[in-house]
């Protein structure tokens, strides 16, 4: 017999890391075997266009971002587009921090009121029924009717014309059905024996609600607004009919001074035209957009955290 | 001489859930300074009875109510009584303890802040007190900032005591305020009611015969929504006069 680890050759020694070993002891070890092994597949599967897609934008668009020639790295960002490879995307980074700013600032507040008043103020029964199923099919439609209603009904019907303002209350729609279901669940979340001690301390209904319902919520409210926020800033199709295009930053509320550039439409832009240097700006304008989104969730999560850990 | 006889009286009430008739003509009266146990089975309507007295059944849309429940004379349903100024009159401790997602000292001074007191000292001093009458001030009197649902769970239930005391009621309402804590807790819980009752009115719901007898001076006994006994806690359980109180002491209902 052979010393147990002196001449084990690494062939056999992968053989039984593999957990082959165990494996072909008997039928049942085996099948139990293959089912681990599926599994295993599967998740590559899932996480591999994860991968596929940060190696195929960043493979093209990373000196773009992180370089330092001309137009490349933080010029990148803060230039407005020159001709050929100088200039760089100022107006569509701007556009897209302002559309989220307005967006949110319309849509945050108005759907958690919503859920406050759906959840809090409100008996199960009909009319919480219809809102949430309304908010359901709302946040599955898909986003190119938003973007069709936001052009027939902002643009054309109430005259407010392409611009920041039309924009960013498309996304705010967007926004809404989102954020109104992810409060309401934190909400629901909240026992109900949280309330009554406040209420038995003499507080109002509002006050209970603001001071004790909503903060104990907090971090899954905050889920929602980071979700909702993921959601629509990298979308195109809102945007197409209701934001315009713009190679500046807009100065104006109303009119073609207010058209406004975003990231997700100078992508859509560049990566239609065949020229080689606009293929890598797109890139490079993807990869930015990627890291914003998740420098949002990385933000997001560690304000949760921290109020978690303060709270609770 | 005032014109109310005991801070709070109870006449003649009957409450519904929907259709469901859940107390059944009750007549009492809680005594001040004294503690009074409410005790029964599961389901005679023992909370329900608690929770009507600051009016917190309101809550749910489809109790009804008859019958007069006056707190210092007045009908707490009447017309002009304001259910937030009376609840700020009768406190309550609930059976799981449910400390708000703040801060110790947060949690103490919530009530008096909505009650509009604003001024620091003031408040540092409510703090005081508030803990040290629930015998948690040294516990916790260096970590008044920490989240209070870290403490243990007979803390916390103390801790919600000393913010029900924090805007002063005269009366206090418990609702099994030990059956979710370990016996150690509990006993610590006890103690602090006994101690209580020098200045508060207490009514305590209890499912636990010993403890009625341990704690309480005055006591009724509620058995599918009636009030079968009403007397001194010792006189109840050395002598029950109904069969019913008999059943429930001995343990053969419950």
């Amino acid at each position: 017999m052979l010393k147990n680890g002196e001449s084990e050759s690494i062939l056999y020694r992968l053989y039984a890391l593999s957990g082959l070993k165990d494996a072909l002891k008997s039928r049942r070890h085996f099948s139990d075997y293959i089912f681990k092994v599926i599994l295993g597949l599967v998740i590559i599967i899932i996480v591999s266009p994860f991968f596929l897609i940060l190696f195929q934008v960043a493979g093209v668009g990373f000196w773009q971002v992180f370089g330092t020639g001309p137009g490349q790295g933080l010029e990148f960002l803060f230039t407005f587009p020159g001709a050929g490879l100088e200039g760089g995307i100022r107006n569509a980074f701007v556009g897209t921090v302002e559309l989220i700013v307005v967006a949110s600032a319309v849509g945050i507040p108005l759907s958690v009121c919503g859920a406050i008043y759906i959840n809090e103020y409100t008996r199960p029964g009909h009319v919480r029924g219809i809102v949430e199923f309304t908010s359901d099919v709302l946040a599955g439609i898909p986003s190119i009717v938003f973007g069709a209603f936001g052009f027939v009904f902002l643009v054309d019907f109430l005259h407010i014309g392409m611009g920041i303002i039309a924009g960013s209350l498309t996304l705010a729609f967007m926004m809404i059905p989102t954020i109104l279901r992810t409060t309401q669940e934190a909400l629901r979340a909240v026992p109900m024996s949280l309330r009554e001690a406040s209420l038995a301390l003499g507080a109002t209904k509002w006050s209970t609600t603001w001071n004790v319902t909503l903060r104990a919520a907090f971090p899954g409210v905050i889920t929602g607004f980071l979700l909702a926020i993921g959601r629509v800033m990298g979308e195109t199709a809102p945007l197409i009919f209701t934001a315009g295009n713009s190679l500046i930053v807009p100065t104006e509320l109303a009119g073609p001074g207010s058209w406004i550039a975003s990231m997700p439409y100078t992508i859509w832009a560049y990566i239609s035209d065949p020229r080689e240097y606009l293929q890598v700006k797109a890139h490079g304008t993807a990869l930015a957009l990627m890291i914003m989104v998740l420098a949002i969730d990385l933000i997001a999560n560690l304000i949760s955290r921290k109020v978690t850990r303060r709270l609770v | 001489m005032p014109e109310y006889e005991h801070n709070i009286e109870v006449h003649g009430l009957s409450t519904w859930f929907g259709k469901k008739h859940i107390l059944k003509d009750i007549t009492c009266y809680f005594r001040d300074n004294t503690v009074t146990a409410i005790m029964g089975p599961s389901g005679c309507g023992k909370s329900t009875l608690l929770r009507t007295l600051n009016r917190l059944n309101d809550l749910v849309p489809s109790f009804r109510r008859k019958g007069e429940v006056l707190f210092k004379g007045t009908d707490i349903y009447g017309v002009g009584t304001s259910v937030y100024d009376l609840r700020k009159h009768i406190g309550m401790v609930f059976q799981k303890p449910n400390p708000f997602p703040m801060s110790v000292f947060d949690n103490v001074t919530y009530g008096p802040k909505l009650h509009g007191v604003k001024d620091e000292d003031e408040l540092n001093k409510i703090v005081e007190t508030s803990l040290r009458k629930a015998a948690l001030w040294d516990e916790v009197k260096d970590e008044l900032q920490s989240p209070a649902p870290n403490l243990s769970g007979g803390q916390q239930q103390r801790l919600c005591i000393a913010r029900a005391l924090s805007v002063d009621p005269p009366v206090l309402l418990m609702d099994e305020p030990v059956s979710a804590l370990d016996p150690i807790s509990a006993a610590k819980i006890e103690e602090l009611i006994i101690e209580l009752k020098q200045d508060y009115t207490i009514i305590l719901v209890t499912h636990n015969v010993q403890q009625a007898f341990r704690v309480s001076d005055q006591a009724a006994f509620l058995y599918l929504g009636e009030l079968v006994e009403f007397d001194e806690t010792k006189r109840i359980l050395e002598a029950p006069a109904d069969s019913r109180t008999e059943a429930f002491i001995t343990g053969r209902i419950g």
